[in-house]
């Protein structure tokens, strides 16, 4: 078994652990004396001001307080959280890739040239027709290609008021219908946790907009009737949207362009290794069938005599990023697929539906739901999940996403992906099992080796404190 | 686990309760609702002198990881609110047929408690 | 090839094969034969310094100029500290911090970005960021329409605001059914009579940026503020960290919500790549999109943070969340905080003088150029200012950009010139050049 601790200081006075950046060098300048009239400035500011060594070690431990894909197993269903390639950072940071987004096309070819070649290889890849890269992030990306379904019925004069999603799927589907101006269809999966195709004929119709589909699904199971759903679908004129968060398990063996999918996004960060920093910055291209085409973002670029262009498509949709997106993010999209091209990209969704069958079979819960590809949904039984969770931490991995999808009870959904050995896939299921056998009175009070004990969520929402100012204000 | 199930409400099977006092009700959320929403961390409610519909939603009681709606048991109109829920909403938590309840409304149609669940209806449905 | 990044040995592989009961990995794949994929994506693969190669060359058709462009991406100089801290592998290959425990420095580091948009602002309420200023821009509007007070159904901009930041305002605001409607602009700046012409009871939010699009700081931000507020509109103010250290606080001009780009601090010139700054009023804080971190308390009673008020997010919401937002710019606002700590508040309000005066003595050289006059507009500069060019201004660009500079083109006779202490030294060259050009 491993053992592990989290680093961790604590204060002198015990009632914290690093101090915050204010409450180790403050400083208040009043703006005297500036360039500009008194009447169109601040009286003052007061910001921190650590010198260079004490910030350098202020962020040190605060990373240090911080567990990466780089500290250990990261197995966060849904997350896609595999191992991030060092050189891509390189390649993104070369300096031609940093130039301002308004230089005219002809001066930033290199740009053009590496953006062409990124949508052709993601329309390959997903067996779409052309490939935006706008969206900044998936959810972007799900904004962008409903904004398009619904430009499209436009175009049309058919008008639709429905967007259908699977109630397993994720709840930025629902969030992105909402935010387009749609009503929400909620489909209730069938008993075997895929879509019920009875279920999905009576709730498809002449308002159906399109159906947001995730495949494999969030359980990790293919929806084999897909084409039964397409047809559904587009036989109500209905467009099949595809939420690519799952393409991982898929690489080089089905494509949502293949299986009747009209409109798609991809999750670089999740299926090209593009690190997540956190929170993000991500990248989510839209890819579309060559009927959707004319409606992507403005603009669009395309091969012109010897070089590149920008156009705007005819009905296109606008922009959904003030620029092009999340250009850094896309430089190490590319890098990765170039690096890894057809066998590679084949072979890591093989080792990610192999890593997630070997430790479906060691780990000591009960998975409800197969067969399953990249990740499996095992259900903690009487435990109660948030509290396997908090005892798998004491063990040096990250806990797998915890009590969703809902149609699992307890639900611990766990996605190794293919950069997890089988050692460090066997360490894993020793944390399951370790966990397994935990009596609740000590999974309640875990973690224990981690930088902070047990976080209150209550209070932190009964009396919300969202800055330095507000615990001042507070004392 | 057993629940406060007071025999002098009457109950909602989306587990709202109502207990009138002459022509004035007051509306809450019941015990084995606050359970299983766990600690409640905020309350919405509508402002006095609004009017409530039955079986409409009228407010929001949110814990740290679910939101749920809360229906009107009567329709009336509403002639105060438990202001002490926005600074201390475990008040639902705590005691829920008591300090945490939401609403008080003018009894619009006595007749529609006749659609409300009785104490032992009640006890059945989250049994 | 194998992926470089799964580490199996064929002899694991196997094992593995044999612990989960089949003979082939294929096997594992539940895929109907009608939809499978047999044909080949047509991309080869490479070693890691061959694709470091094809994209240094790919990239390398760049020309080199020297970039004098702003218009809402701008580049300050950002010093090493900030590649070095934030390169750390725990930062920059961890996850949004759904287990807090593990995750205490990046939601302090978050949190600590959170307090200095408070103090930038003086509003009350900033989230841990939105994509970029545009998309910010989208989900202001989008609150305007939620709060309840506010009736209208029109968002007002100016008539000077980038094409690219309307259309994505237009399409957040095409769901909620808002319209999107222009005010003029008088010499760079707000026609703040002409606004109180056009406002009305059915405008829901007011939009307005300092510096302005034409690199203008607005002089009469209070009355815009006075304005909305009367009408029982937002007003959203457009702005950046830099200019912030500087310029009147929002809060003291009446604005409800503040958006911009952060990135200005932290992030070097990077193709449009952003950091959407989202600060409000706590009385708008169950509305606010996004994440916001918390302070709390863990098990030892020790002060610690969490994401919170989730309540509100798409994972727990869904249809009725105040956003789909799910991935952010987290690791982009980690930057923009160290950068900030950096400079100190000294640091920052030099930083932003400079950004006053740089423009305003550039301006002051161009408009000694013959066939140049500069600034066009009269009022006080902030990074950039627009020059008149007896010349059409296109044939000057391109002119200017054989000779290896960068401006901006924004009118037949107009050109735009964003100067920071990054391209300090090539003034004097740009100055040269543009004499020889307008010739």
């Amino acid at each position: 078994m491993t053992t592990y601790s989290q680093a961790s200081w604590t204060d002198e006075d015990a009632e914290r652990y690093e101090p915050l950046l204010s409450e180790k060098a403050s400083e208040r300048v009043d703006i005297e004396d500036s360039p500009l009239p008194e009447e169109l400035t601040r009286d003052s500011l007061e910001l921190p001001a650590p010198a260079e060594p004490e910030l350098a070690r202020h962020y040190t431990r605060l990373s240090q307080m911080n567990y990466g894909v780089e500290s250990g197993p990261f197995p966060l269903g849904s997350c896609t959280m595999k191992y991030n390639p060092s050189f891509t950072e390189d390649v993104a940071a070369l300096p031609a890739a940093a130039v301002h987004p308004d230089r005219p096309d002809r001066t930033v070819q290199g740009t053009l040239g590496l953006s062409h070649r990124l949508q052709e290889y993601l329309g390959r890849i997903g067996g779409m027709d052309a490939v935006t890269l706008q969206p900044p992030a998936g959810a972007a990306g799900e904004f962008t290609g409903i904004r398009i379904a619904k430009a499209h019925h436009r175009h049309n004069d058919d008008e639709r008021s429905e967007v259908v999603i699977p109630d397993s799927a994720h709840g930025t589907n629902f969030a992105t219908a909402a935010m387009a101006g749609y009503d929400v269809v909620e489909l209730p999966s069938g008993e075997d946790g895929r879509v019920d195709i009875d279920a999905l004929d009576a709730a498809v119709g002449e308002e159906t907009a399109a159906l947001m589909l995730t495949n494999p699904n969030t359980l990790g199971l293919f929806e084999r009737d897909i084409e039964r759903i397409a047809d559904i679908v587009h036989d109500a004129g209905g467009l099949l949207y595809y939420d690519g968060a799952n393409l991982n398990a898929l690489l080089g063996r089905a494509r949502p362009g293949d299986m009747g999918f009209d409109v798609m996004h991809y999750n670089v960060h999740k299926t090209f290794a593009t690190p997540h920093g956190g929170g993000g910055p991500g990248a989510g291209p839209v890819g579309v069938t060559e009927g959707l085409a004319p409606f992507l973002p403005d603009p669009h670029v395309r091969r012109t005599d010897g070089g590149y262009e920008y156009y705007r498509p005819d009905h296109s949709i606008g922009k959904v990023h003030g620029y092009y997106g999340n250009w850094p993010v896309l430089v190490k999209t590319f890098a990765y697929i170039a690096r890894l091209g057809d066998s590679g990209l084949a072979d890591a969704s093989a080792k990610a539906v192999l890593n997630a069958n070997y430790l479906a079979e060691q780990v000591p819960y009960e998975v409800p739901f197969g067969p399953f590809h990249h990740e499996f949904v095992a259900s903690a039984g009487e435990q109660d999940a948030a509290d396997v969770a908090k005892g798998m931490l004491d063990h040096g991995v990250h806990p797998p996403t915890t009590k969703w999808p809902e149609i699992v009870d307890e639900a611990l959904m766990t996605e190794p992906t293919e950069g997890e050995s089988r050692r460090s896939l066997d360490q894993l299921a020793a944390a399951f099992e370790a966990v397994h056998s935990e009596d609740d009175g000590t999974l309640a009070s875990a973690p224990r080796r981690t930088a902070a004990g047990r976080i209150d969520q209550v209070s932190a929402a009964r009396s919300p404190r969202l800055s330095w100012q507000a615990l001042d204000s507070d004392d | 686990m057993s629940f406060d199930v007071p025999d002098d409400h009457r109950y909602l099977e989306s587990h709202e309760w109502v207990r009138t006092d002459d022509d004035t009700a007051r509306v809450g959320i019941t015990d084995f609702a606050q359970d299983e929403l766990g600690d409640v961390v905020f309350v919405e409610l509508p402002a006095e002198g609004d009017d409530l519909t039955a079986g409409e939603g009228f407010g929001v009681v949110e814990s740290i990881k679910a939101v749920s709606d809360i229906y009107a048991p009567v329709s009336g109109t509403v002639t105060a609110v438990n202001e002490a829920l926005f600074d201390r909403p475990e008040l639902v938590n705590e005691d829920p047929f008591g300090e945490g309840w939401m609403l008080d409304v003018t009894l619009a149609d006595e007749s529609e408690l006749d659609d409300l669940l009785g104490a032992d209806a009640y006890r059945d449905r989250i049994a | 090839m194998t992926s470089p990044y799964a580490p199996h040995t064929d002899a694991e592989t196997e094992a593995m094969l044999d612990a989960v009961g089949v003979d082939d990995i294929e096997a594992l794949f539940d895929v109907p034969q009608s939809v499978a994929f047999d044909g080949e994506f047509g991309i080869p693969e490479h070693g890691e310094r061959e694709v470091r190669r094809e994209a240094a060359g790919l990239l390398g058709r760049n020309d080199d100029l020297t970039e004098f462009l702003g218009r809402g991406h701008y580049t300050h100089y950002v010093p090493s500290v900030v590649d070095d801290l934030s390169s750390r592998s725990e930062f920059l290959t961890s996850y949004t911090q759904y287990q807090p425990e593990v995750a205490q420095g990046f939601l302090q580091a978050l949190f600590e970005y959170q307090s200095m948009l408070v103090e930038l602002t003086g509003l009350d309420v900033a989230n841990c960021s939105m994509y970029d200023e545009a998309t910010a821009l989208g989900e202001a509007a989008t609150l305007a329409q939620r709060v309840r007070s506010v009736s209208g159904e029109t968002i007002l901009v100016p008539d000077h605001l980038r094409e690219g930041k309307r259309e994505v305002l237009a399409n957040y605001a095409d769901g909620p059914g808002l319209a999107i409607e222009s005010y003029p602009m008088a010499d760079g700046q707000t026609d703040v009579d002409a606004l109180a012409g056009t406002i009305d009871g059915d405008v829901a939010m007011v939009y307005a940026e300092t510096p302005t699009v034409r690199g203008v700081i607005e002089e009469r931000l209070a009355d815009v503020g006075a304005l909305a507020d009367d009408h029982d509109a937002l007003f959203c103010l457009g702005s950046d960290p830099v200019a912030l250290a500087l310029l009147e606080r929002p809060a003291d001009v009446g604005a409800d919500v503040v958006v911009g780009d952060a990135a200005s601090l932290g992030t070097g010139t990077a193709y449009g790549f952003g950091l959407g700054m989202f600060v409000t009023r706590e009385t708008y804080l169950r509305q606010v999109p996004g994440r916001l971190v918390g302070a709390s308390e863990d098990s030892e009673g020790r002060r610690a943070y969490t994401l919170t008020l989730q309540t509100r997010e798409q994972h727990i919401r869904k249809e009725r969340a105040t956003s789909n937002i799910c991935t952010n710019q987290s690791w982009v606002a980690l930057r923009t905080a160290i950068h900030a700590a950096w400079l100190g508040p000294d640091g920052l309000v030099d930083l932003a003088e400079d950004c006053v005066t740089r423009p305003r003595d550039l301006a002051a050289r161009f408009d000694d150029v013959t066939g140049v006059q500069a600034p066009v507009h009269d009022g006080h500069h902030f990074r950039e200012f627009v020059a008149r060019t007896d010349r059409p201004a296109r044939a000057v660009v391109e002119d200017l950009a054989a000779a290896g500079y960068a401006v901006h083109a924004v009118g037949e006779h107009l050109i735009q010139v964003s100067a920071t202490e990054v391209t300090a030294e090539a003034e004097d060259g740009l100055v040269g050049a543009i004499t020889e050009v307008v010739k």
